[in-house]
Parts: C-alpha cells; structure tokens; sequence
C-alpha cells in the first residue's frame, strides 16, 4: 500500500477516537494519552493539539520521518461514559494484543453502537435523583413527589428538544422554565410542606457536572485554554438554568 | 443513626439517576451508588461535629476520589466514571437557589436597611456555594491527578 494511503487511514483512526473521547466528556491529558498510546503500537510518533471543537493531529513515521498534518471536529457534546470507558480499555487490548488499524476501526464501530439505557428507565432514574436532592435539603415526602411530577414533565420535554438538535443553552432554558412553572404552581398554592424546596430542587438534573469537574481537571493539568472553555461552557448553561428559574419567578410573583 | 441511614439511601439514589443519565456502563452502577453514599455520609458525619461545610465537602470529595482509584483497577474503567456521578449529590443547589433569588431581590426597589439585609445574605450565600462547588472539584480531581504519572494502571497499589 501507498504510504500516503496508509497515513490517511490511520489518522482516520487516531482522529475519530480522540474526537469521541472529546464529545462524551473525558479530560484532555486522557485523550491525549490515550492517542499517543494508540499510535505508539501502530508504529507512528504523534503530536496533537485538542480544542473543544477540533482535534488536530500530526503523524511522524518513525522509518521514513515524514510528516503528516489532519484535523477533524469533534462529535457534538453529549455524556457518554460507556464510550470513554470502552475506549480506555481498547486503548490497554490494543498494546497488549499488538492490533493492527482494522481492528481497531472495528472496535470503534461496535463501540459507537453499543446502546444507551432504555428511556424511561432514564426518566424514572433521573426524576428520582432529584426527588432525594429534595429529601436531602430537608424536604417531606410530598415535596418529593412534586419534585419528581416537574422533573418528569421537563425530563420529557428535555428529550423532544435535543431530539430537534435544538440550541442546547436555549434547550436548557426552555426545560429549567418547564420545571419551575410545574413546581411553583404548588408553591403558589401553598400545597406540600416545604414546596420551595421542591422548586429548588427539581432543576438540579441540568447542572453541568462533567464540564465543571473537568475544567478544574484541565486548568490544573496545564490545558489552561481547554480548561477556561470547559469552564464558561459551565457556567452558560448554569446561567440558562437560572434564566429559566427567574422566567417563573416572575410570572408567579413569589 | 437511622436518619443517618435513610440520607445514605438518598444520596445513592441521586448518584444512580446522574449514573444512568451519563450512561456508565452497568457493571459501575454498584459501585457508584456506595462510593456516593459512603462520601455523602461522611460529609454529614463531619457537620454534625460542627466542622465548616465547605471543609466537610472537601473531604468528602476527597474521600469519593481517593476510593474511584482502587475501583477503576478493579472494573477497567477510567476513575472519573466513578467519581462523577458520585460527587454530583453534593453539589450546593440550596445555597445557589437561595443566591438567585437574593440576587433578583437586589433589584427591586426597596427601603436602605432592607436592601443592606438582602445584600448580605446575598453574598454570604453565594460565596458559600462558590467555595462549596470549589472544594467538591479540588476533592474530587486531586487523588486522580497524584495517582497519574502515566496512567493509573502502572501505579503499584500496596
């Protein structure tokens, strides 16, 4: 095979591992060691540059030392942490076994295949995570099941719009206003114990936690521009929550 | 003792709705749900002992972040997984909530000494979850950023 043919597969291959590990939400010393380990078995030497949208990626051949220069965008932004956890083993099967490009495609398709939970298992799951926050803040049993009711509502409108490929700030905004109208109505009515716990709480399943956690992981890696991007990307969507949450503050007059 | 227990429960139940929302791979789910519950506890142990919440979050985390490391040698599985999601219980969505609305007070028109109260609530409140949220990621990040000269699989565990 012609060289400059085997260095377009390979990058394909380097390149879309590191652009998944980008979009599911790893840190990116992970990707970064992640690639290099990759490349190091297929024979070549890498230097990579990882943006929040783009993944840039050289390759050195060790015999011939030429270079070769490529870039992709990274796959769109959404939690995934079977696809990191599955890539990082690959990543350990790919020294081990001494795997060649093929089979390394090949366990990423099947990655990329493998399923998410079911939807409503989802929805419950999640509806009931923000039912304990509300115990944990203090709440009785019926303000529980108010901050279930709106989490619910809103979880299911949260599915719709993604599924539009909607703004995701504006998704987010849209869904923490869903929340809030459906648990202010009780605390409007003044039905539960402590219903504004209910409304505090039942918006906590949008919290940014992976962008949070890996920003602080970037800045004091040294990826201090991944870092501050991971960071305002953090701060955005807690901003959308917020936005939503004073959307119905105003409408009820609290 | 029993109230102590029923807060555990919770704290693993909010952990497994993040877990499932962030899709983890399902051989996870056990461990996630009782590292949660083992660090949420020890958060509320510690403020029972009147220690500062942001201390008692601190350690909390820590203790979430040091354990994600034996779990990620034992079930092949990057130590953020793990710590992630069980972290997340402890965020501090009163104090933030309670800072929003300070906020939206702030901009009402109001007499002086109502609006000097609301100010200091406001911040105290707000300064809080800043430091709260802080402590949570410094507690979380710091054992995974010791433990990885290379990758947490050449560490020795002894």
């Amino acid at each position: 095979m012609k060289p400059s043919k085997q260095n377009n597969i390979v990058s394909d291959c380097l390149l879309e591992v590191g652009s998944l590990l980008m979009g599911s939400g790893a840190s990116t010393n992970r990707i970064k060691v992640t690639i290099e380990r990759i490349a190091e078995t297929l024979g070549y030497e890498t230097e990579i540059l990882v943006t929040h949208k783009t993944v840039l990626l050289l390759l050195k051949n060790k015999k011939t030392e030429k270079v070769f220069n490529r870039f992709k965008k990274t796959a769109p932004h959404g939690a995934n942490f079977k696809l990191v956890s599955g890539i990082s083993r690959m990543s350990w099967r790919v020294v081990e076994e001494n795997w060649n490009t093929d089979q390394v495609n090949q366990e990423i398709k099947r990655l990329q295949t493998a399923t998410r939970y079911p939807f409503l298992l989802t929805l419950f799951m999640v509806s009931m995570a923000d039912a304990a926050f509300c115990r944990l803040f203090g709440g009785a049993y019926v303000d529980m099941a108010i901050a279930f009711t709106a989490t619910c509502v809103a979880f299911y409108v949260r599915h719709l719009l993604l599924k539009n490929q909607f703004n995701f700030y504006l998704c987010t905004t849209i869904v923490s206003f869903t929340a809030c109208f459906i648990s202010g109505l009780a605390v409007y009515l003044q039905f539960g114990v402590h219903p504004n716990l209910a409304f505090a709480t039942c918006v906590l399943f949008l919290i940014p936690g992976i962008p949070l956690i890996n920003s602080f992981t970037d800045l004091i890696d040294g990826n201090v521009t991944n870092g501050l991007v991971r960071g305002i990307n953090a701060m955005l969507i807690a901003f959308s929550i917020a936005l939503g949450m004073l959307g119905t503050l105003y409408i009820y007059n609290f | 003792m029993i109230h102590q227990l029923e807060m555990a429960i919770w704290l693993a139940v909010a952990s497994l709705g993040f877990a499932v929302l962030f899709n983890v791979p399902k051989r996870t789910l056990v461990v996630i749900a009782l590292l949660s519950s083992l660090g949420g506890s020890c958060k509320l142990i510690l403020i029972n002992y009147n220690i500062h919440i942001v201390i008692a979050t601190f350690f909390g985390a820590l203790l979430i972040g040091l354990l994600s490391i034996p779990a990620a040698h034992n079930k092949h599985t990057p130590p953020l997984v793990f710590s992630i999601p069980a972290v997340i219980p402890m965020i501090p969505g009163a104090f933030a909530y309670k800072a929003m609305l300070g906020f939206i007070k702030l901009t009402e028109n109001t007499s002086q000494t109502a609006y000097d109260i609301a100010l200091n609530e406001t911040i105290s409140n707000g300064i809080i979850a800043a430091f709260i949220l802080l402590a949570l990621t410094a507690g979380v990040s710091f054992p995974m950023l010791i433990s990885r000269k290379e990758s947490i699989k050449t560490m020795k565990l002894k």
